[in-house]
């Protein structure tokens, strides 16, 4: 059914009477309910409060500028849309916390809600050129009543990278050391308390872990992967040495060492701990496995939508990323080298910040280093490995429709 | 010089960054300024009545549903953004009741607001997207909490509509019939002010009406203008004529015809005024003439600013036609053919407000059909006609850091 609205000349363009005869139209048909009482939409919204949030500091001061009203009105609706982020966070890990994610029905809801976290980010970056439209001279006529507010003060934004997963020790030393010092009371417990849950990035650890395939009785994948992996890798180098010699022969083997290389390293454990140690690494050797399976496996039924999950987890750190890195170059034009508001270096500080330290799930991005041919995966058998179609059983406490798990 | 944090290496990840601070570095030089008192951003922003206001109408009924929650903050954030619309939009139109755009430096900031709204609106059209990653079956969920409460009571967005310059009567009948009646006393006053106060249109209407050549006893433009038309349309003619029969030569004719018939349409002032009466056409006959000689002479410097003003204006236009029709695709996957929840037929309802009644500055966009070849426009003699270069007179009230910062 085609959607345009001037087809088969229903709404044309220009009548030559617009008031006649319209009135019999289907669209024009109803009634207004709004008077007969019943929450109306302002007060649905608490646009009462919402809309009476904003006053600016510069015409408190006695010296309007017409430019923060923008500033404020920006940085409230990213805050509206942290809250509404933490919302699906919540809700998420609170579906993993509470082992309702061993149910598989519940994936669905898992990945939606992860999906519109990366699709609310995708609102934030774009976010960033409407306040851009403010030049850095009307900034500069009103900062200074701004004082020592700063968005390092931003609870909100701080409760989402804890409760994702950013971690504390990789934090680079200004925020270490400071980040906290700006919240007290209320606020400050809430970020305490926040720390001590588990985060999305442990949950999903966990979760990895639980991969089926990876039993070592059972269909024993990393094993097998080491051994395909390394006859390939032996036949590999077998065709080569039986090539004529030349540069090109010489280019190739030396590539094939550095493959050897790579595989090695990604079947040595002390060589991960290592690198966990480091911060290079954030998940466990068993959910790296589990990870690489899924990514391998992806096709099968059981693992699509859970392949569907680390792809969005990816998505989050790449839009964490670019809002930072948005941040810093709207934040250079502003200030160019002055200090930020806060206290902190202002451009130099936030620069700092857009770095692999606060990328989460980096080792689903470091996964691409050890993609592998098809005929060098484990070969499924469907009448021996039914784990990748079947569900393992349902949870009990399961119910589409309850209302506790309608969080 | 480069943004890049990795240029030079110098914020490259190595192994030995991670707990090993470098603490002479720049970035990590400062001084923790929150603990000194003073205004905090929360405070600054009025979280406390921000965050606290996102009450579930579900969950106050014993049966809360997830994604109400994401229905809630997504209006707000609409509501917002209104606000600040309604903000840049009132601060251009004091500019202009006032008097001071005629001292052109304001130029810079009118453009620059006007187009800030253009921005702010292309944002709120990829908001749909995050309220589409809400199915039916969970809207489904929640909706019946909702009654009567609608869109349709959105008083900022009738404000919006209202001062940029929709006209009561060119509304769709359900609406005009309606739409005021869903507000209690101060709200319906603030509407009707907003009916009776000039809006755009007007004024931009009037700022048109003072182009600089328009003048008859000066440049005359449209006077010029007409006199090129029809002598190249004849010149055409002539050429053709003398073409051999053939069915190309026919079809040309015809063609050609078909020109003169609209450009003679064009400098038909009681045509105007007809097409004016059926809400066909919004401005003036004289504002018509403004805006096709800043068209046509956009490049002269007095005029590039306002070229751009224009093309903001329908660029408004474009966008909020676009914000109804992604609203109606919306809610028709939302809702499908029930009625709204304020009462209307829901989705019948929308679709019918996608039209050009609702379109302010048509005329700018009909302008397409009048564009000529390039000789046929009046030439101009620099030195003659230096309204295109120099401003008139600097309004004596004109100071950038006055409080016509509003």
């Amino acid at each position: 059914m085609s959607g345009c609205p001037f087809l088969g000349r229903k709404y044309p363009l220009f009548t030559s009477k617009p008031s006649q005869a319209e009135e019999e139209d289907e669209s024009q048909k109803g009634i207004n309910k709004a008077t007969k009482g019943g929450i109306v939409y302002g007060e649905y919204l608490q646009l009462d409060k919402v809309l009476n949030a904003q006053v600016l500091q510069s015409q408190e001061k006695g010296n309007k500028i017409h430019d923060e009203h923008l500033f404020i009105v920006t940085h409230q609706a990213y805050e509206l849309w942290f809250k509404q982020i933490l919302w699906e966070l919540d809700s998420v890990r609170h579906l993993f916390i509470k082992k309702h994610v061993r149910d598989e029905r519940n994936m669905l809801k898992v990945v939606s809600r992860i999906h519109r976290i990366t699709m609310i980010f995708k609102l934030l970056v774009e976010q960033f050129v409407v306040l851009e439209t403010m030049t850095a001279l009307d900034f500069f006529e009103f900062r200074e009543y701004l004082s020592s507010a700063s968005g390092f003060q931003s609870l909100q934004f701080r409760l989402l990278e804890a409760k994702i997963g950013v971690a504390d020790h990789l934090r680079v030393p200004y925020n270490r050391q400071h980040y906290k010092d700006n919240f007290h009371g209320q606020e400050s417990e809430t970020l305490l308390s926040t720390e001590q849950e588990p985060t999305l990035l442990q949950l999903v650890e966990q979760w990895l872990e639980r991969t089926p395939g990876l039993e070592k009785d059972g269909f024993n994948f990393w094993g097998k992967l080491q051994a395909n992996i390394e006859e390939g890798l032996k036949m590999e180098k077998h065709k080569l040495e039986q090539m004529e010699d030349s540069e090109v022969k010489q280019d190739l083997l030396a590539d094939l060492n550095k493959q050897i290389e790579i595989f090695t390293a990604l079947f040595d454990p002390k060589r991960h701990e290592h690198l966990l140690s480091k911060g290079e690494r954030r998940l466990s050797y068993k959910a790296l496995q589990g990870a690489l399976m899924i990514n391998f496996y992806r096709e099968e039924p059981r693992f699509q939508v859970p392949f569907q999950l680390l792809t969005a987890l990816m998505e989050i750190d790449m839009l964490m990323t670019k809002w930072r890195y948005n941040h810093v170059c709207m934040v250079h034009r502003m200030i160019g080298s002055k200090a930020g508001t806060g206290g902190s270096s202002g451009y130099h500080y936030l620069r700092s910040t857009v770095s692999d330290r606060y990328k989460v799930f980096v080792d689903l991005f470091n996964l691409a280093t050890f993609l592998v041919p098809h005929a060098w995966m484990p070969k499924l058998n469907p009448n021996v490995h039914k784990f990748p179609y079947m569900a393992e059983c349902y949870d009990s406490s399961y119910n589409s429709y309850s209302s506790e798990d309608s969080d | 010089m480069s943004g890049c944090p990795y240029f030079q290496r110098k914020f490259v990840s190595t192994s030995k960054q991670n707990l090993k601070e470098d603490e002479s570095d720049d970035s990590q030089i400062g001084v923790n300024k929150a603990s000194k008192g003073d205004l905090i951003y929360g405070d600054y922003l009025q979280l406390d009545k921000i965050v606290t206001s996102q009450v579930l109408q579900s969950e106050l009924k014993g049966n809360k549903i997830h994604d109400e929650h994401l229905f809630i903050v997504t209006h707000q954030a609409y509501e917002l953004w209104f606000k600040q619309v309604l903000w840049e939009l009132d601060s251009v139109r004091e500019i202009f009741i006032s008097g001071h755009v005629r001292d052109e430096r304001n130029m810079l900031k009118v453009n620059t607001r006007i187009h800030r709204i253009v921005m702010i609106f292309r944002l709120l059209l990829d908001q749909f997207a995050v309220l589409e990653t809400m199915t039916a079956l969970d809207f489904y969920d929640f909706r019946e909490y909702l009654s009567p409460a609608s869109g349709f009571q959105s008083l900022q967005f009738r404000l919006l509509e209202n001062k940029i310059g929709v006209p009561h009567n060119q509304r769709v009948p359900y609406n005009r019939r309606h739409y005021r009646d869903n507000f209690g006393d101060q709200e319906s006053e603030q509407l009707l002010h907003s009916e009776q106060e000039p809006t755009m249109l007007q004024l931009v209407e009037q700022w048109l009406e003072r182009t600089p050549g328009l003048e008859e006893d000066g440049f005359n433009f449209w006077g010029k203008l007409e006199t090129n038309i029809f002598e190249g349309l004849r010149r055409e003619k002539e050429k053709i004529e003398q073409k051999p029969a053939s069915e190309i030569k026919e079809e040309m004719m015809a063609e050609l015809i078909k020109q003169r018939d609209i450009f003679l349409s064009l400098f038909d002032e009681k045509r105007h005024d007809h097409l004016v009466s059926t809400g066909q056409r919004r401005l003036s006959y004289k504002a018509l003439q403004g805006a096709l000689m800043i068209y046509f002479y956009r490049e002269e410097p007095r005029f590039q600013v306002p070229f751009q003003l224009l093309t903001s204006l329908m660029d408004i236009d474009t966008l909020m036609t676009k914000w109804r029709y992604n609203h109606v695709c919306m809610v028709h996957r939302m809702i499908g053919s029930k009625a709204g929840t304020g009462g209307s037929s829901g989705y019948q309802y929308l679709r019918s407000t996608v039209s050009d009644r609702y379109k302010v500055f048509v005329d700018l966009f009909n302008l397409a059909t009048f564009l000529v070849p390039r000789e046929w426009i009046p030439k101009m003699d620099p030195s003659e006609h230096t309204f295109l270069y120099m401003a008139e007179c600097c309004d004596s009230s004109y100071c950038s850091s006055s409080d016509d910062s509003d």
